[in-house]
């Protein structure tokens, strides 16, 4: 194999000329422009489409702006041999991407505590009680990274979740919400997120108004916060509606 | 829980069902013996039980027989004739961050191969080539038999098929990467992830990575004083425009005798083009053959399996092979004039 005749040799991608990481404009300006030329409190357009894997007991593909994600859920099937006995059942999530998901090859963040934090978004919204001494398994693979990929990720997971006839309290829709300088920017692109001072991500319920999982990082200030968490909620309800209106759409279609 | 939830529930319930198989055997199993005698008393064919059972538990137990039933009547259970494969869809450019990418379907069997251009230093041997790195994913979305940290065995095989075929096909030029003799080369680096798994893996993989190579737009570089390639933008003013690009004229491969590939199941008499996931775990004797578009043999592959494969079995799935190389070619050039018109 050509890539492994030699101690296979070390490459590069090739970055632009000369060009020094200037911070982008938006920062410095006080008419910014996001690099997308959405509204500061404008969301991505969301694509979400259910049954993407046929081979899974439910699926769904989401797709905002370049971030691209597809979730698969298997089960509920039996627990591994060497699990304990266990009167509800059990949620397993998985996040992994592409080697071309990241503008550099081979540049994917740690996706072990995505796989944990998407467990920890979905766990309180699936009636676990409904699969007793069963698995639920949810995979999630990011075909392009594009910034607030957690998000979408969980929002995905629970769109496939209910495409596979789990059991929910309530669908779950996630957004966060970058702070730069004295802007809050809604749904951040990479780009926005790497220039970021903090970052708040709610996860939550929209009909029943609970929250499954909120992550604050960086610096905030107590009004700021306040600010952030009601844009948050108010976009959550938003996507939360997108997401029905997809599953209605897949339930009135043609069946299988 | 809402409305929807509950009808989300109700009409996703029947395919939940399907992935029960393993519950639902034990009690159909518990049921057989009751069936049977009754059969025997109705009718006196002990061995056929397909009039008295429910059909998708007769699939699940005998599936042998259920799929010999219908190879008699020279047609299969999703209702195509033997020879011919399943509708294929090409869409290329499916992947932004990639400099060439393609998804491809083949039935339910999908494949997203992109490829990343990176740059690296010749070896001594071959100064003036460049590389090509192939690897075959399967994700543990794609089946319910892969896990994660439980690769599926079968990736890196169909890697190293993949591999194999596409640089002794003679496809591409290596000495088309190459852009500055002894001192730089493209390393093109091909990722290919199965994202649904339904049969003829090896297949959709190639086409698919053919696709891919037929997308690949290869940037722009030029050699700047340090020794390392740097792309070249186009909205960089004059003062970047003095030195001079590399590779002008090579941003896109000439491709030549692409290859096409078709696995058939052999089974007993039966030739089976294009299995899906089902057929290949019930009949378990595969031929794969990879012929270029001048209809020259690029490899056949016959992996052992419990049936033997006799010369005019091979001849027939070289027949088979060549109808699909026109059908793919066709469906290959259709995607590359609608990525033009887009």
């Amino acid at each position: 194999m050509a890539g492994k005749s030699s101690a296979t040799p070390t490459t590069y991608s090739p970055s632009l000329t000369g060009q020094k990481k200037k911070r982008p404009s938006f920062l410095t300006d006080s008419d910014w422009v996001r690099p997308d030329g959405r509204g500061p409190h404008q969301c991505r357009p969301a694509f979400l489409r259910t049954g993407a894997v046929n081979s899974a007991s439910g699926s769904a593909y989401a797709e905002f702006g370049n971030t691209k994600v597809i979730v698969s859920v298997y089960g509920p099937r039996e627990s591994k041999k060497a699990m304990m006995y266990s009167d509800t059942g059990r949620l397993n999530c998985n996040v992994s991407y592409t080697t071309f998901a990241t503008p550099i090859r081979g540049q994917a963040p740690e996706t072990k505590d995505l796989s944990s934090m998407l467990h920890k978004a979905l766990e309180g919204a699936i009636i676990l009680k409904s699969f007793p001494k069963t698995t639920v398994d949810v995979f999630a693979l990011v075909l392009e990274s594009g910034g607030s990929d957690l998000p979408v990720i969980t929002t995905c997971a629970s769109l496939a979740l209910a495409d596979a006839g789990i059991m929910l309290y309530d669908m779950v829709a996630s957004v966060s919400v970058s702070s730069i300088g004295k802007n809050l920017l809604i749904d951040p692109v990479s780009e926005e997120e790497s220039y970021q001072d903090g970052s708040l991500m709610i996860t939550c319920m929209p009909s029943r108004n609970e929250v499954t999982q909120m992550t604050v990082t960086g610096e905030w200030s107590t009004p700021k916060i306040h600010e952030a968490m009601q844009l948050c909620l108010d976009a959550c309800s938003k996507l939360g509606k997108i997401m029905r209106s997809c599953l209605k759409e897949a339930a009135s279609g043609p069946q299988d | 829980m809402t409305g929807l939830d509950k009808t989300s529930h109700l009409v996703r319930r029947s395919s939940r069902l399907r992935h029960h198989t393993l519950r639902r055997c034990a009690a159909v199993f518990a049921l057989t013996p009751r069936i049977k005698r009754q059969e025997m008393a109705a009718t006196g064919e002990p061995n056929d039980l397909s009039s008295e059972m429910e059909l998708d538990a007769f699939r699940r137990l005998f599936p042998i027989r259920f799929h010999e039933r219908h190879l008699l009547e020279s047609i299969r259970p999703d209702g195509r004739p033997l020879g011919r494969a399943r509708d294929t869809t090409l869409m290329l450019g499916a992947v932004a961050s990639a400099n060439g990418s393609a998804l491809a379907k083949i039935g339910c069997t999908t494949m997203l191969a992109a490829i990343k251009m990176e740059v690296m230093t010749p070896t001594a041997e071959v100064p003036d080539e460049g590389c090509i790195a192939i690897d075959f994913h399967m994700p543990p979305i794609c089946s319910p038999l892969v896990r994660p940290g439980r690769p599926a065995e079968v990736a890196p095989v169909i890697s190293k098929q993949l591999s194999d075929t596409i640089l002794s096909s003679g496809m591409i030029n290596l000495k088309e990467l190459c852009l500055v003799s002894g001192k730089a080369a493209w390393m093109a680096y091909l990722d290919i992830y199965c994202l649904d798994a339904d049969g003829a893996l090896f297949d959709a993989a190639l086409l698919s990575a053919v696709a891919a190579f037929s997308h690949l737009q290869i940037p722009v570089v030029s050699l700047n004083d340090d020794g390392r390639i740097v792309l070249i933008s186009d909205d960089i003013s004059g003062a970047m425009k003095e030195k001079e690009p590399v590779n002008k004229e090579t941003t896109k491969l000439k491709l030549n005798n692409l290859p096409f590939s078709l696995t058939c199941v052999l089974h007993k008499n039966y030739i089976l083009a294009d299995p899906t996931s089902e057929e290949e775990s019930i009949m378990e004797t595969f031929l794969t053959v990879v012929l270029d578009s001048s209809f020259q043999l690029v490899s056949l592959n016959k992996p052992g399996g419990p049936g033997l494969a006799h010369t005019s079995a091979i001849q027939d799935c070289i027949t088979l092979t060549r109808q699909r190389v026109k059908e793919l070619e066709k469906i290959l050039k259709e995607a590359i004039s609608d990525m033009e018109v887009d």
